[in-house]
């Protein structure tokens, strides 16, 4: 015991000190001013929520279509990024051609850009007048604007970045020796990228699926540019929640209340699974 | 069979241009300092970096020669390689790492994962097959990377610094087993280190490498009794003396003069071993040809012998025991007179 205890105290000593670290004060209080800020908005709608009615509200039919087209339409728009964005991602980390940085720019752009002039952008394009669209329509008879396919292509086109983003630096910053390892042990460049390559990186590619996702969920811009605001076909939640405000301020509480959970929900679900949010877990 | 490669690459400002050849059976050491080129020559050899020119064949196939155009890309090289740090995928358990290249190259999972256990069970592995690789020690890493790289049946198999990523404590244990999964393959072996420890323990020939360049090949007894650069000789703890004989004198480019007993003429290496040389503070009058007045540079105790560097015309290292360094009280800065006999200095043409 005698030669236990001062093993014993070091230990509580060095946990106290850990558990003792703090920020400089000024700094401690703006983080949870900026805690508070994110927060009360929240607290704000929750005090604000029509309880009563959330039943009610729910069960409409225009809730219901809403909320349905929202996650077809955004779960849709990840897939999209993902089987476009992880080869783009891949390109742009491993393949040095020129203007690669003109073209990360490019493909980055909708993510800083106002979401309407997005939709602008895609109308002038692929509108049934547009530069490229009057050719879908002519030679297809294909219509994307006011479609929920339009949503979708929105949609992609705002959220894709944040997958890009995200896999790319993950790419560049694995340990490429891998990839190595695995072409001398006779796997094929596919082989490489499909059994090494991305299990390596999936926790960014979950992170950067789950960004581009919560994206798609919450565009608002661009859908409504392109795509319109037809219940059923392209009203999805966000616009829901917008034009209910105008007509039924409880609905669009309750619509926000529902959009927010669902986020919430996914980011604190995934962050802490397979992200390292509150664990340690690097390897 | 036999790997033969003459291997040119450039790489920025660095510029590899090295050639060995290697039988079945023979395990070779590729020994030289850091960057001097050895892991380029053996990513060359895998086909992880094409060669700029040369060429590099298995008997007569060839893998790749940029004056024909011809280069076979690494996942169809005979060639199995135990990287540095061993690079074990992550997300496979060592059994699934072991599968790998079998898995790769079409064998369906069942069968594939049969012969890699089989492998496992004979590095002594058979309880850890459901390990991931941070689960595993560095000594068990390292034998399923050499079971990995060996389950493709590879005719060619090369180790860049196998042991580099090992603790002290544990590398003798695993030189001692690697030497033995060693002597089981009976391909090409290329063994790549900067350890002339390893070299020893584990390879039939060395080859040298510094700067690029191979600078001396042979049997390890043979390239330590004679060393042919400045490298090998710090390595095995001589001094190494450069320089062109005549009539029993050699020469140094700075001018430095020593005095041999030589039957040639020419350019020379001479050793001087660090035990013939007699330090003292005065010039002695001795029977000793060779006298060379320096200051004390450098005081080294290893166990209870003391090597002291004298830096004058020469630089050379001398050993001395503690007693006699008692006796001398020598601190580096002192003036110091070492004194060596022409018949104790080893000479061979360069």
């Amino acid at each position: 015991m005698t030669a236990r205890s001062p093993s014993a105290r070091r230990m509580r000593t060095r946990s106290e000190r850990v558990g003792r670290e703090r920020l400089p004060l000024p700094a401690l209080v703006l983080a949870v001013i900026a805690v508070a800020f994110f927060a009360l908005p929240f607290i704000g709608l929750l005090w604000r929520a029509p309880w009563s009615t959330v039943h009610e509200v729910l069960g409409r039919e225009s809730v219901r279509t809403a909320l349905r087209l929202s996650l077809q339409t955004s779960l849709s728009a990840a897939a999209v990024a993902v089987v476009f964005g992880v080869p783009l991602a891949w390109m742009l980390a491993r393949i040095d051609f020129p203007g690669r940085g003109f073209v990360r720019a490019l493909c980055t752009l909708s993510m800083v850009l106002p979401p309407v002039v997005g939709g602008v952008a895609l109308f002038a394009s692929f509108g049934r007048r547009g530069l490229f669209g009057r050719y879908l329509d002519q030679w297809f008879d294909f219509r994307l604007p006011f479609t929920t396919t339009g949503v979708i292509v929105a949609q992609v086109f705002v959220s894709m970045p944040f997958l890009v983003l995200t896999v790319e630096a993950a790419l560049r910053q694995m340990d490429r020796r891998h990839d190595d390892a695995a072409r001398t042990l006779g796997a094929s460049r596919w082989y490489v990228f499909s059994r090494v390559t991305l299990p390596t990186i999936r926790p960014a590619l979950i992170a950067g699926i789950v960004l581009a996702w919560a994206r798609a969920l919450g565009e608002f811009g661009a859908t409504i540019t392109f795509a319109g605001n037809f219940p059923g076909e392209t009203q999805t939640m966000p616009l829901a929640t917008y034009l209910a405000l105008e007509t039924d301020p409880d609905e669009a509480i309750i619509l926000a209340l529902i959009l927010i959970t669902i986020s919430f929900a996914v980011l604190v679900g995934l962050r802490d699974r397979w992200l390292g949010g509150s664990g340690s877990v690097t390897t | 069979m036999s790997l033969d490669a003459q291997v040119g690459v450039r790489l920025g400002e660095f510029d590899l241009d090295a050639a060995i050849s290697v039988e079945a059976g023979e395990v070779l050491a590729v020994l030289g300092p850091n960057g001097s080129g050895k892991t380029t020559l053996l990513r060359a050899i895998a086909g992880l970096v094409p060669i700029d020119a040369g060429r590099i064949s298995i008997d007569d196939t060839v893998l790749d020669e940029p004056d024909t155009a011809v280069f076979v890309p690494p996942e169809h090289r005979p060639v199995g390689v135990v990287f540095q740090d061993y690079l074990l995928f992550e997300h496979l358990n060592a059994l699934d790492n072991t599968a790998f290249g079998l898995r790769a190259g079409g064998v369906d999972r069942r069968e594939a994962r049969r012969r890699a256990r089989v492998l496992l069970d004979g590095f002594g592995l058979a309880a850890h097959t459901r390990s991931r690789p941070h689960m595993l020690s560095g000594g068990q890493a390292q034998r399923v990377a050499l079971a990995r790289a060996l389950a493709i049946e590879p005719q060619v198999l090369l180790l860049d610094e196998p042991l580099a990523a090992l603790d002290v404590g544990t590398r003798r244990q695993v030189r001692r087993d690697l030497r033995r999964h060693l002597a089981d393959f009976d391909g090409v072996r290329i063994l790549v280190t900067h350890d002339p420890v390893d070299a020893y323990a584990l390879a039939d020939r060395v080859a040298i490498l510094e700067a690029g360049r191979v600078v001396q090949t042979g049997t390890i007894a043979h390239v330590t009794a004679h060393p042919r650069s400045r490298y090998v000789a710090d390595l095995v703890g001589t001094n190494l003396v450069t320089g062109d004989i005549s009539n029993n004198r050699l020469t140094t480019s700075t001018g430095a003069v020593v005095s041999v007993v030589a039957e040639f003429t020419g350019p020379a290496f001479a050793i001087v071993r660090p035990r013939s040389i007699t330090l003292s503070h005065a010039p002695i009058d001795t029977s000793a040809r060779n006298t060379f007045t320096g200051v004390v540079d450098d005081v080294d105790r290893l166990g209870d012998r003391i090597r002291v560097g004298v830096d004058g015309a020469l630089h050379l290292t001398a050993e001395i025991t503690a007693a006699a360094l008692d006796t001398l009280d020598l601190r580096p800065g002192d003036t110091i007179t070492a004194t060596v006999k022409a018949t104790d200095i080893e000479t061979y043409p360069a």
